[in-house]
């Protein structure tokens, strides 16, 4: 697999703080609030089981739904799903276009998490591997974004794991061969982010969630970035 | 289908065969390519033709191309599965104005174009020419600019700027994005969007497991018309311009090949690939035992062969 590397410094930078605005027109899988099938649109939205309506599901509102409800849509929940593929168990598989990171298990099922992307998304399709996994990773913010953000220059030296760090409660780095790619996936702060494609980067699932597939994944599982949106795939 | 040009990676499958063995002059070498069916095939002679001729063999993996060249400096000695007609100018250069190469007679039948999950065939997407809708393109947008885009196959195949040429002499070049990436890639993608009812339209072939995984439906169009067939030489950089191809692939075929000096040094082993006559049903079998079953290679060719002993040995009789 082939890295271009901006993508890589791309990944690395893109830690916030804030969530910012949906990648425009990027279609994704919406989220079924109750029973409501999962369509295409041009953004995230969900099924409003009261006005019987799809609404967008932006920054704001999933801000104000999780705080109605301490958790995210259904569609983002931890469940099983029907997953019929030739990859084997323990394959992790990231549809950053729905927002889905599929953990494979036998007899055609998938755990399937919610995740949050990156507002670029990966940048790039391909096959890695969990090289090493973390918990409660320290995150150190890559010096540019120190130079710009008085908040991340406080960390400098590496904030230490904890509720309030953007790596969230764990973190599975993906390797290319030996060599780190930069990539992780991991928990977050802000886990009203999940569905969405915010301004940090990589791919992150809330705390609840990594935790579990941390404590499923085996250190080199092989892990299958799906193309996220074709203009976005330059090659592996 | 492989046909993968390119990817000059020579790899030695130490993982498989174990590391350190040692590669002995008079050892066979069958090259094998990155598909499935290929693969199994390259183990299956392996076996069969070590047991039949206690003849060592070694499985290296490589693209097409480069197991050609080898098949004319002898590096390589054996190809488990050469597409037709995806390497018609390759063949044409090898086989029949060099005289290095050899095809087996037998042929497999085989299958190429242009697939659909059935959220898409729902949609009204059944025929190549809908690729050409905008109205119906857009339901396979999955970047936002309003054209959809379509897998062509993995960037080492040459099947792969065929179907570049096709979208281009079809037309839907303009309303969908075309997309190359590897194929397990590509396939994690069809599961994905089979598990969430997406539309998605792809490059596809058969034999092959996807059709055993999901409820996949060939696009309909036009019968193969040779004369809407012009493909320039792939060795012209600006081929895919100069070529046109507007209606469907001509029947496929696949089939071993070996070099010329192999049916010299051990003309009994050129008789035996010549008479191994494996089915379409066998190499979809093949493919689903590695792909979705995840067996080894190796092992699954010992079955294979164990299970195939008699006609194997009807092969190897002179």
């Amino acid at each position: 697999m082939r890295v271009r590397s901006s993508s890589l410094a791309k990944c690395n930078r893109t830690f916030s703080w804030v969530s910012r605005r949906l990648r425009k027109g990027l279609p994704v899988a919406a989220a079924a609030l109750l029973l409501a099938p999962v369509i295409v649109l041009a953004q995230t939205q969900i099924y409003d089981a009261k006005t019987r309506t799809w609404v967008d599901y932006d920054s704001k509102k999933a801000r104000q739904y999780y705080a109605r409800n301490k958790q995210s849509p259904e569609a983002f929940r931890r469940q099983i799903v029907t997953f019929r593929t030739a990859e084997p168990p323990g394959t992790i598989i990231i549809d950053g276009n729905q927002h889905f990171l599929y953990f494979v298990q036998p007899g055609g099922q998938a755990i399937r998490y919610g995740i949050g992307v990156g507002r670029d998304g990966f940048g790039w399709a391909g096959i890695v591997r969990v090289g090493r996994t973390a918990e409660w990773p320290v995150w150190t913010p890559p010096a540019e974004m120190v130079a710009r953000d008085a908040n991340a220059a406080k960390w400098a030296a590496g904030m230490p794991g904890g509720p309030e760090n953007p790596l969230g409660a764990r973190a599975l780095y993906l390797y290319a061969g030996d060599q780190d790619t930069i990539y992780r996936i991991h928990g977050t702060a802000e886990p009203w982010t999940i569905g969405l494609d915010v301004s940090s980067g990589c791919i992150r699932l809330n705390n609840d969630d990594v935790t579990d597939l941390h404590s499923r994944v085996q250190i080199g599982a092989k892990v299958i970035v799906l193309m996220q949106g074709a203009a976005l795939y330059k090659g592996i | 289908m492989r046909d993968g040009a390119g990817c000059g990676v020579f790899v030695v499958l130490l993982s498989v065969l174990g590391a350190g063995t040692p590669v002995l002059a008079d050892d066979l070498k069958i090259a094998m390519p990155n598909w499935p069916s290929g693969q199994a095939t390259a183990f299956i002679l392996k076996v069969a033709i070590e047991k039949e001729f206690k003849q060592p063999a070694l499985v290296q993996e490589m693209g097409t191309l480069n197991a050609f060249a080898g098949l004319e400096k002898g590096s390589v000695d054996i190809h488990p599965e050469v597409w037709q007609p995806n390497l018609t100018d390759v063949i044409e250069k090898f086989v029949t104005e060099k005289g290095v190469v050899v095809l087996a007679k037998h042929t497999v039948p085989a299958w190429q174009g242009i697939c659909a999950t059935p959220a898409a065939a729902e949609k009204g997407i059944t025929d190549i020419t809908d690729l050409s809708d905008p109205d119906k393109t857009s339901l396979l947008d999955t970047d936002g600019d309003g054209k959809g885009e379509m897998w062509i196959g993995a960037p080492t195949w040459s099947s792969t700027g065929i179907e570049r040429v096709r979208a281009n002499s079809y037309g839907y070049a303009k309303t969908m994005t075309l997309v190359e990436a590897e194929e397990e890639v590509a396939m994690a993608g069809i599961d994905a969007a089979v598990a969430t009812g997406q539309p998605v339209v792809f490059a596809c072939y058969a034999p092959h497991f996807v059709f055993d995984l999901h409820k996949i439906v060939r696009l309909e169009e036009q019968p193969h018309d040779a004369a809407k067939w012009s493909l320039a030489s792939a060795t012209d950089p600006l081929w895919i311009k100069k070529s046109s191809a507007s209606t469907a692939w001509d029947t496929a075929t696949f089939r071993i090949a070996y070099s010329t000096a192999l049916a010299s040094k051990h003309p009994k082993i050129a008789a035996f690939l010549e008479k191994v006559d494996l089915t379409p049903e066998e190499a979809t079998a093949m493919s689903y035992a590695l792909e979705v079953e995840r067996q080894a290679p190796l092992g699954y060719a010992k079955a294979w062969v164990e299970r195939n002993a008699a006609r194997i040995d009807g092969w190897a009789k002179p």
